[in-house]
């Protein structure tokens, strides 16, 4: 087992006064909570943070803990010195999990998460919420659509020992969900404790970056590359929309960044759909024969276009 | 086309639902973190996404010691957080259909 530096932790020195350690541990505890925090480990790391502070912010629990800290020997893992169970009691019961080196010097403090004094606090407990994002693709979305989704739960086997459990269900996406929005599966969460509710299941939506749409609300936004003569003569361009394909006819002597609306080829919603904006971007071929370089000498000797009219003074 | 609006919860339901105290819900509507249909508790309806706005908000002040007032805000500025960040990285995506690798021009830290 591994022994925990509370002291380091929390960044502070270890002869550190109760006022260092709580400002300390408020600025970690703000940094690192889970729902505040990007930190790929943030939830680790908040409970990392609020452990040490339990120890360290009650005199009884960090003078035992400077105890063990002189005695044990860290370098080969951490053994408890016999004898070192505390005999301190904490009045508010701390609602989160200890680790195994707490657990093994302290003992648990009210037997696990205490909840918000609603629930029955006996034995019949609501089994956790689960949040999990569903990544969905655009077409998905242009009709109800059903989909399979995998996702962790925790389970108790005939032992009544807790273990992670891959469960997939299958859930129909309505038409016209945009990014975040939640789906609530009632009892697919964690089971309950006694008589409890198993907790619920929610879904948030993720809408899967398309490689040629961007997203706007409702809007579906497509860039439209066109070759020179085709923004100068004007054209007819095959646009692909997200479920079938659209002609749009550019004018004459069109320019990069022109957008150009089809109606209705956006994404649903509730009064019917959004539109898709085809934007032109004028693109040059990488290479060209001498045929064609000629064509190109010849059009610079004609055309008299200055495009850079705005920069002489 | 579905009904997107179709899961709606009761005070009662809510309270169920979220477990969080009767006296929790209120304080956190009363602070308008979130604002349900309907003029009193009796009449209250709640969507899906006021579910978890309404148990973060309960984290946030069971965990980091803050008044409602200041979850309130806190709750309001990380909204707009998240929201920026999305609206920068939908930006950053169109500005790379034209900018070759627009990250050495604009290296923005903040996308989700």
């Amino acid at each position: 087992m591994e022994f925990k530096d509370y002291y380091e932790i929390l960044g502070v020195k270890p002869d550190a006064d109760s006022k260092a350690i709580k400002t300390a541990y408020r600025k970690l505890a703000r940094k690192y909570h889970p729902d505040v925090s990007d930190h790929h480990e943030a939830e680790e790391k908040f409970k990392e943070v609020s452990e040490a502070y339990e120890v360290l912010k009650d005199t009884q629990k960090r003078a035992e803990y400077e105890e063990i800290r002189e005695y044990g020997n860290y370098g080969q893992g951490f053994q408890p010195p016999p004898g070192s169970q505390s005999s301190s009691h904490s009045n508010e019961p701390y609602q989160g999990d200890f680790s195994d080196f707490f657990s093994t010097i302290f003992g648990d403090t009210a037997g696990g998460k205490t909840r918000d004094f609603r629930s029955d606090y006996a034995f019949n407990q609501k089994g956790q919420d689960i949040e999990t994002d569903m990544p969905v693709l655009l077409e998905e979305t242009l009709s109800n659509c059903s989909k399979t989704i995998s996702y962790s739960l925790p389970q108790r086997d005939n032992n009544g020992q807790l273990r992670e459990v891959n469960k997939t269900l299958n859930v129909t996406i309505p038409a016209g969900v945009r990014d975040g929005k939640r789906i609530r599966l009632k009892g697919q969460g964690a089971p309950g404790i006694g008589d409890g509710l198993n907790g619920d299941l929610y879904l948030r939506i993720r809408l899967v970056p398309h490689p040629l749409f961007d997203v706007e609300a409702h809007n579906l936004l497509i860039i439209m590359p066109v070759a020179p003569w085709e923004a100068a003569l004007g054209a007819k361009i095959i646009v692909p929309a997200l479920s079938g394909k659209i002609n749009v006819s550019i004018p004459a002597n069109s320019q990069t960044g022109q957008r150009f609306r089809i109606k209705g080829k956006g994404l649903p919603h509730k009064h019917g759909h959004g539109d898709l904006f085809a934007v032109l971007k004028v693109v040059m071929p990488t290479t060209t024969d001498d045929e064609i370089k000629q064509h190109w000498e010849q059009l610079a000797n004609k055309a008299t276009f200055d495009p850079r009219a705005d920069w002489s003074n | 086309m579905a009904d997107l609006k179709h899961y709606d919860f009761s005070f009662e339901e809510l309270c169920e639902i979220s477990e969080l105290s009767s006296l929790t819900i209120i304080e956190i509507v009363e602070h308008g973190i979130i604002e349900p249909d309907g003029a009193d508790p009796e009449n209250w309806v709640f969507s899906t996404q006021m579910v978890a706005v309404a148990k973060k908000a309960y984290r946030l002040q069971r965990d980091l010691s803050i008044g409602w007032q200041g979850i309130a805000l806190a709750i309001s500025l990380l909204d707009e957080l998240e929201q920026l960040k999305a609206e920068n990285q939908q930006l950053r995506r169109c500005l790379d259909r034209f900018i070759a690798d627009s990250a050495v021009l604009f290296p923005n830290r903040h996308t989700r």
